[in-house]
């Protein structure tokens, strides 16, 4: 219960701490003059919409660690963790892919700053999520997690869907507004 | 008495040596300990640079520092103060009080609680190690932007000011989540949260706080590095970005951090006036809820740092009538203390003295505030020594004061051996005069136009008998603290008494031995009120027998 209040309490800081920086973001896009942006076209976001897909579709096996674990699905379980951390390791991937291929850096304009710190701290808690896999997969490797006994799990999931909402909140204030 | 069966089992301790022992301990008392003696060597430090200040100003035309070093040395004092003193002064007490007197063993996670100690510790260091690195950070405890930026300044002190900054801010931040997490659930039976000590009450609402503005600090810090060592444009009008996001981002966090500085103080303050008045706080649910609203309200404040930026008029009047507004929960704590000592057997032993200082000088610097948040009077005078006259009888004259109060209130808890009731009025009443030669003559030399962070002014202003006043206060001041190490170490010397209960108080933290043992108490009370001492002291006269 400590664990799942002391979560809970991270996750409201994380939300302003990006609820800040999202708030530099609108700010500075609605009182600077010369914004340069508007919406790009969706044929130019391919790559962003199918990682939003990819993310969104990770949920269903994290959800499912708990549940093999119940299960006494060790293995099953292992398999589950290991789908998740191939997606995640994905996702970086085409994120990496489409900074290199927009050809934008961090300083161009204000627009290039905030864009990358938001993505940059976004990837930041996938890579942090993802290590936590890994020392779920190695716990579930040494019997840790018994019938309903699993709040590392619990808690990883949590932060694993809390990133996934972090996302899409991103990917609709950066690419859809 | 009743007391759950429930006997903690004693654990040998493994023997280490001294200094292993108290670098790798986790047990919270021993962690608050260390916060209060790294805080006070930080006050130490800052209060050496408050020095060099008033020496620097005590005459016109001074030459004692150059204007580069002047700008070093108040951006030092200032974050020294707030971030390196004041703040784990009262995070100290909070470590070696909230467990006992919510009748815990320990904090939720005490390796966490070890973690936030040697973030502080080393946040600290980094940001002095700065003067030998090539210059400190010289752009005020604000750092207001564009001036942070690497055109305008060129040496590494911004940098260590935000990394320093960034690690202190995760200490506190974790700092935080133990505390909330140990509030909710670790109190004794029977402590539902109108039970709870207020103190506990003013930690809880601190910690909250903390979570929700330093999160703000870091990203503007974040953004303040990566425009000075990536090259973004954050703060950098010439390429879209906004000098003004820095004030938004930094008072965003800055002015919650007042309430983070002062409601612990609030909280000790409401801790000792009803142990030394003889009677429960009164109106005690009022005061929690208030501690509430200024912890909700404390969030929409922040603009009125900014009233001279040019903001919209219908901002102005947001802000200015939210900085109204919070004075009313502030002025129901001040009529809860004085309703508390009315009527009471007051004895005026030091730590009561101390809070009534504290009450005083937390008015005229409350009211000043009030001023401050009329709109007209703040384009007068922003910016000037009023602004820092109003922030040192907020600072000093309330978070000071009311540590102070909570360091002789509980240095017998602490120690088993109570400070010197002489030596300690001799503090008091040098300390009051003291801070009063400083920072009264400031509102005068404010309103008469002397603007803050000049290093130094011409002999035709005037202003030069005022800041004599002022610098010689500020050496009386100094005189206090040292009255209060020779207390210490006087008393540190004598041999220990280890009264449990040396004031006759009414909190848990009075029940066990003193200085507690590591396990704070060998069964866990049952809590039926809230003076649940007094009740096992009064059996007949118990406060959950009366009818409320």
């Amino acid at each position: 219960m400590n664990a799942k209040i002391a979560l809970f309490v991270v996750l409201s800081c994380e939300t302003f701490f990006f609820g800040t920086v999202l708030s530099a973001y609108f700010y500075l896009r609605t009182t600077v003059l010369g914004w340069p942006l508007v919406h790009p076209p969706v044929s130019q976001i391919m790559i962003p919409i199918a990682n939003t897909l990819l993310l969104l579709l990770s949920a269903g096996p994290m959800a499912w660690v708990g549940k093999a674990i119940d299960q006494k699905k060790i293995r099953l379980a292992q398999v589950w963790l290991a789908v998740v951390l191939g997606m995640g390791l994905l996702f970086i991937g085409g994120q990496i892919f489409e900074f290199v291929r927009s050809g934008m850096s961090p300083s161009d304009q204000a627009f290039g700053g905030v864009f990358f710190t938001l993505m940059g701290f976004h990837a930041l808690h996938i890579l942090a999520g993802m290590i936590m896999l890994v020392i779920l997969v190695v716990r579930t490797h040494l019997h840790d997690f018994k019938f309903r006994r699993h709040i590392a799990v619990d808690v990883g999931a949590w932060f694993w869907y809390y990133v996934i909402g972090v996302w899409v909140v991103l990917f609709t204030a950066l690419y859809l507004m | 008495m009743t007391t759950r069966s429930e006997t903690i089992p004693l654990v040998a301790p493994k023997r280490r040596s001294l200094f292993l022992d108290w670098l790798l301990t986790i047990d919270h008392k021993k962690i608050g300990i260390l916060y209060i003696i790294t805080a006070a060597f930080f006050f130490m430090v800052g209060g050496f640079e408050a020095m060099a200040i008033r020496l620097q100003l005590a005459q016109p035309n001074g030459t004692l520092l150059n204007p580069d070093l002047y700008n070093q040395i108040f951006t030092m004092h200032g974050t020294t103060m707030i971030f390196l003193a004041v703040m784990p002064l009262s995070v100290g007490f909070t470590n070696y009080f909230v467990p006992l007197l919510i009748g815990a063993h320990d904090v939720a996670f005490p390796r966490l609680n070890a973690l936030s100690y040697w973030l502080f510790l080393f946040s600290g260091i980094f940001m002095y190690s700065s003067f030998i690195a090539g210059g400190a950070p010289n752009d005020g405890w604000f750092s207001y932007a564009p001036l942070t930026e690497k055109a305008f300044s060129i040496t590494a002190g911004m940098d260590f000011w935000a990394l320093g900054i960034l690690l202190l801010g995760l200490g506190t931040t974790l700092g935080s989540i133990n505390f909330i997490v140990t509030i909710i659930q670790m109190r004794a039976p029977g402590m539902s949260f109108s039970r709870m000590p207020m103190f506990v009450w003013t930690v809880f609402v601190t910690a909250l706080i903390s979570i929700f503005a330093f999160p703000s600090l870091i990203s503007a810090v974040v953004m303040l590095l990566l425009d000075r060592q990536l090259g973004t444009h954050f703060f950098n009008v010439s390429s879209n970005g906004s000098a003004l996001l820095w004030q938004n981002l930094f008072w965003f966090f800055g002015h919650p951090e007042v309430y983070i500085l002062i409601l612990p103080a609030m909280g000790i303050i409401s801790e000792v006036i009803p142990v030394f008045s003889r009677k429960p706080l009164f109106g005690f649910m009022t005061v929690a809820y208030s501690t509430m609203a200024i912890g909700v309200l404390a969030f929409g404040v922040w603009a009125h740092h900014m009233f001279t930026t040019g903001l919209p008029s219908a901002a102005l009047i947001i802000f200015s009538a939210d900085s109204f507004l919070i004075g009313v929960p502030t002025g129901v704590k001040v009529f809860s203390w004085i309703g508390t000592m009315w009527g009471g057997k007051v004895r005026f032993s030091t730590p009561v003295l101390f809070a009534m200082g504290f009450i005083g000088m937390f008015v005229i610097g409350g009211l000043s505030g009030i001023q401050l948040a009329i709109i007209p009077i703040d384009w007068q005078v922003e910016d000037s020594y009023y602004v820092v006259a109003h922030l040192h009888y907020v600072l000093f004259g309330g978070s000071l004061f009311a540590l102070v109060a909570g360091l002789y209130y509980w240095f017998p808890k602490i120690t088993g051996k109570r400070l010197s009731e002489t030596l300690g009025k001799w503090h008091f009443w040098l300390m009051l005069i003291g801070m009063n030669m400083t920072f009264l003559p400031m509102h005068i030399l404010g309103l008469d136009g002397m603007p803050r962070r000049i290093y130094t002014y011409p002999t035709d202003t005037g202003w030069g008998p005022l800041n004599m006043i002022e610098t010689v206060g500020g050496f009386v001041v100094a005189v206090s603290f040292l009255v209060l190490l020779v207390n210490f170490i006087k008393t540190m010397r004598s041999p220990a008494t280890h009264e449990a209960d040396p004031w006759d108080g009414f909190t848990l933290e009075w029940k066990t031995s003193s200085p507690p043992p590591v396990y704070n108490f060998e069964t866990i009370p049952v809590v039926r009120s809230r003076r649940p001492l007094w009740d096992e002291k009064h059996p007949d006269l118990a406060d959950w027998k009366q009818k409320s």
